[in-house]
């Protein structure tokens, strides 16, 4: 394991700082600098950070949902949420084409309807659309087991005592669930971070993210080192959030599992 | 009843939105299906007429099914070697103490936390130097080491269920560590091996940036061809591809949901 997983890791670094002329760092300078990278990086955070945010919208009420039916509910309608986490990210892409492109399935009911069709593919909404439908899944199973553990005598106590069930959400639902929903912020942040499928096949061909880029300078201008800079980059970026979501769930860094 | 009416609109509310957001998940699978139906080279959904055309296609050109074939030679042969390295970890580590073993577990699960893109980087740079890139053998060995952690989890989960008691019978009426293993602890593990299993193969199948830098035009996969074929010309073979997975992933997750139904009872 150490000598198949760590030596590659190592081999990165290595090619990241060691250049023709030996030992510098004038690559991760250049990644800092120069004004295509600066602004690859800011798109990849701009990119996680919404991401994360339409993600969490999205799977909230399903994690909400899912703790409010009964055991047998739970199980089956679970299958609508593992079974797009089960499928390939390749298969929801092509998918994501036919249904979003210029006469793609959305943009004809929007026809149909009378409403001019919309750019959904091919830029930043494309991305954001199949990046939260792949994110879901990871923050409805961060966010269940909070939802899950909370004692349901606190619910019936506060509805007794006259609170409303906005209230009742608001005071009590809400606040005990806040540590499931730091961990799926900051999984789905990480998550969101490295990828290089969903921004390759549904953005648009200038709106790159970290992936794309190392792709870009290992397989087109055959830049290795400046390749691995931005790889170790992303991954101290990567390696930082994940410590972080360590000590959020209380050590227990590999969940309920 | 006032009161009823009262509670019954924001949960209704709630429960229009948890509905919204499964059809957001589904719809994708639901949309390749009937387009895999199609009768022609190109998009027309619904489809005009039904017919196995595609799947005509999938299964008669050599291409893509010389991709297939890679891919599910590659997925068992990768199970195959992360169920041997992670049941064997996963039993050291719920078994034994030894110092720093919480660094150890740290760093046997952390292939999970690196960006894929990364680890691809590294294996492509790595496996270059002993002429691996490209062979079928630098594949297994690079899918074996992102698999591993997800057999690791899921065989752990299944060990701390594993009464001890029955390990220390067995040795007490003198049977050899290898002898409890092969009898007693594999035997009740078979739900977590089978569950972990599933896992490395499904993860292996469809695993695309790893194989995209690690292959060439000879060991090409299943899902770099896709992933190239989504890029470059979108075929609609690709249609019936997607469903013929989505099956495949649909089976995963009952047998999942299966087993944990049966492990809770």
């Amino acid at each position: 394991m150490a000598a198949v997983f760590l030596t590659p890791l190592l081999f990165v670094a290595y090619t990241s700082v060691i250049g023709d002329q030996g030992f510098s760092l004038a690559y991760y300078a250049e990644v800092a600098t120069h004004p295509l990278y600066r602004r690859v990086i800011e798109n990849s955070l701009e990119i996680s950070v919404t991401a994360t945010v339409c993600t969490l919208l999205v799977a909230y009420p399903i994690a909400y949902h899912l703790s409010r039916r009964t055991a047998r509910q739970r199980a089956l309608l679970a299958i609508l949420v593992l079974l797009p986490f089960w499928t390939s990210i390749l298969v929801k892409s092509f998918a994501f084409t036919v249904l979003l492109g210029r006469a793609g399935i959305v943009n004809k009911l929007l026809g149909a309807i009378g409403l001019a069709p919309l750019p959904l593919l091919f830029n930043r909404t494309g991305v954001m659309i199949g990046l939260t439908h792949y994110l879901v899944p990871f923050m409805v199973f961060a966010i269940l087991p909070s939802l899950l553990s909370q004692p349901p005598e606190l619910r019936r106590a506060a509805e007794l005592m006259g609170a409303g069930s906005m209230r009742i959400f608001c005071a009590i639902t809400l606040p005990l669930s806040l540590p499931g929903v730091m961990a799926g912020l900051l999984l789905c942040f990480i998550l969101s971070l490295g990828t290089f499928v969903t921004p390759a096949l549904l953005g648009g061909r200038t709106d790159l993210m970290i992936a794309n880029l190392i792709d870009f300078n290992i397989h087109e201008t055959l830049d290795w080192n400046l390749g691995a800079a931005l790889a170790i980059v992303l991954a101290v970026i990567t390696a930082i959030c994940a410590l972080v979501l360590g000590r959020v769930r209380g050590g227990n860094l590999f969940g309920e599992g | 009843m006032e009161e009823r009416r009262h509670r019954t609109l924001p949960s209704f509310l709630a429960s229009a939105f948890a509905w919204l957001a499964y059809v957001f998940l589904i719809l994708p699978s639901l949309v390749v299906v009937p387009m895999s139906f199609g009768d022609k080279d190109e998009f027309i959904f619904p489809p005009h007429t039904l017919s196995l055309y595609l799947y005509k296609r999938y299964f008669l050109e050599s291409t893509w099914m010389q991709v297939t074939l890679q891919s599910l030679v590659l997925g068992i042969c990768t199970t195959a070697a992360a169920l041997v390295l992670g049941v064997g970890a996963a039993y050291g580590l719920e078994r034994y103490s030894f110092p720093g073993k919480r660094a150890v577990a740290l760093f046997l699960l952390s292939p999970i936390f690196v960006p894929a893109i990364v680890i691809a980087l590294g294996l492509y740079l790595y496996l270059g130097r002993f002429h691996l890139t490209g062979t079928l053998p630098g594949l297994i060995l690079s899918h074996t080491i992102i698999t591993m952690p997800f057999v690791i989890i899921s065989v752990s989960a299944g060990l701390r269920h594993v009464d001890r008691n029955l390990e220390t019978a067995a040795m007490v009426m003198g049977a050899g560590r290898f002898l409890i293993l092969r009898k007693v602890t594999l035997p009740l593990l078979r739900p977590a091996l089978v569950a972990g299993g599933l896992f490395a193969f499904l993860i292996s199948f469809d695993e695309v940036v790893i194989a995209y830098f690690i292959s060439n035009v000879s060991t090409q996969t299943l899902p770099v061809k896709m992933y190239s074929s989504i890029h470059w010309e979108i075929s609609p073979v690709l249609a019936a591809v997607s469903t013929l997975m989505t099956v495949l992933s649909l089976a995963v997750c009952l047998v999942v949901v299966f087993l944990q139904r049966n492990e809770r009872t």
